[in-house]
């Protein structure tokens, strides 16, 4: 009988956690930073006069948030695939970030509605226009505003970017599949990825706590 | 009161007004000139507010005319309105100074971004302001921290900063505790002794009284009497004038 005298420490599998660690951090970085900036086009062409521009919004919002994200990953990896080559990387970005840039500008129209109605007229009455007073008026404040519901979707996308692991994205979620195979331990790499995503978003939730103190002159 | 000269600021044309069916002004018609100081007063819900947001176009008339300078501005355009904001200051009940600046860089907002003053200018034209109304030691300080008092005045400046030709007030006092209405008639005073084109609505019958150049009183949608002070308030020539300011005095 064969002894197994392979180390199954988690601790010498470090190398493949970190390298799942890079490409969640990623993911999630690059698709937070997307999704805010789709977020506020969309909730922005929501709130446009131009009909055409606020149907596209809330059609765009409700087949995004009415689909499974795991859905929306194979879409875009297979569906653009048909028409151009990409890696399972950019793949997983773009949905991670079409997937949040919905949620996002759900929020930010939220937001946006939370600013009294005289800021915007006191805004007017200065001569701004439309795009000074949203730019330097509005949106710091809707910020403010909806601040916490926005620090939920970061640690949300954190969490839910595990689902492109099944395109082949190498994420936290992967490595910890491979880990277990190769040690043939059932549990210790599911702690292991589970103590990785937790410390992650407790340290997003402090860093934005840090923030939202900073923005209150309350 | 002398430095009325004849030229016409404002002029109003059959103003109407309507939310949904509810006509707010059924026909406004009033000439405001240069330097002239006007308050309108009358009792709540007669319309005094909605006629001075017409002004400025922050509600758009349903029909009539307000010429600004000889201009109809119900027919400009929306880049053209907002050119407005520059010449036509405004004062809110509510102050609403934008609470995610500080004082200052409330007063150097519009002046850096409409007027594209460098920031050095508009830090130059912002602290003089705050200094005439009292405030120069609050520039740094966010909106949050002021007295309601206090608040009126940097809003007072904030508008001043674009030096505009008209100022109007819409019951500039009305949110402010008893002991503050003081400080800020008194800025206000003095921009009317500097000659100061100003229209306001205003529930401060002292203040219309000593200032004013002219008094229109308001009611169920009209002007019912233009008077100056003394008429409207010693022997109002209306029935309707007549009731209001026996009210106001007896209460």
């Amino acid at each position: 009988m064969k002894v197994n005298v392979q180390n199954t420490s988690m601790l010498h599998y470090w190398k493949y956690f970190a390298d799942g660690l890079k490409y969640t951090l990623i993911i999630s970085i690059v698709g937070s930073i997307i999704g805010i900036i789709l977020g506020v086009l969309l909730a922005l062409m929501r709130i446009s006069k131009f009909k055409p521009f606020s149907w596209f919004s809330i059609s765009y919002t409700e087949v995004v948030r009415g689909t499974p994200m795991m859905v929306q990953v194979l879409l875009v990896y297979f569906g653009l695939g048909v028409l151009v080559n990409i890696p399972a990387l950019t793949a997983g970005i773009i949905a991670v970030s079409l997937n949040s840039g919905a949620y996002v500008s759900e929020i930010i129209r939220g937001g946006i509605a939370s600013v009294d109605k005289g800021q915007s007229e006191a805004a007017k009455s200065l001569g701004l226009s439309k795009k000074d007073a949203m730019v330097s008026v509005i949106l710091p404040q809707a910020f403010k505003n909806i601040w916490p519901a926005l620090g939920n979707e970061f640690i949300t996308i954190i969490k839910e970017s595990s689902i492109v692991s099944i395109i082949g994205v190498t994420d936290i979620v992967y490595e910890l599949n491979i880990v277990r195979a190769d040690t043939y331990r059932g549990v210790s790499p599911i702690v292991v990825a589970m103590v990785m995503y937790f410390v992650l978003s407790f340290t997003l939730t402090r860093v934005l706590n840090y923030f939202e103190r900073k923005m209150n002159h309350d | 009161m002398t430095k009325t000269d004849d030229k016409v600021m404002i002029q109003v044309k059959d103003l109407k007004k309507s939310f949904g069916d509810n006509e707010v002004l059924k026909g406004i018609d009033g000439t405001v000139k240069s330097g002239q100081v006007i308050c309108v007063i009358g009792p709540s819900g007669s319309g005094k507010s909605t006629f001075l947001r017409c002004l400025n176009l922050l509600e758009n008339p349903t029909s009539g005319e307000v010429l600004f300078d000889g201009k109809d501005m119900t027919k400009l355009t929306h880049s053209e309105i907002a050119g407005l904001g520059a010449r036509m200051g405004m004062v809110f009940q509510n102050f609403n100074l934008f609470p995610n600046m500080t004082v200052l860089e409330n007063l150097k907002l519009s002046p850096k971004k409409v007027k594209h003053l460098s920031d050095e200018d508009a830090t130059k034209i912002s602290l003089d302001l705050l200094d005439r109304v009292g405030l120069k030691n609050k520039a740094d300080v966010y909106p949050s921290s002021l007295s309601g008092g206090q608040a009126q005045r940097v809003a007072m400046a904030r508008a001043l900063a674009m030096n505009p030709e008209v100022m109007l007030f819409d019951e500039p006092t009305s949110a402010l505790d008893p002991e503050m209405v003081g400080e800020v008639l008194s800025v206000m005073q003095e921009l009317a002794n500097e000659g100061m084109t100003m229209v306001v609505v205003t529930h401060e019958m002292g203040f219309a009284k000593k200032v004013a150049d002219q008094v229109w009183f308001m009611a169920d949608g009209y002007i019912q009497e233009k008077s100056d002070p003394e008429t409207m308030f010693e022997n109002p020539q209306t029935e309707r004038a007549q009731d209001f300011i026996n009210k106001i005095i007896t209460d």
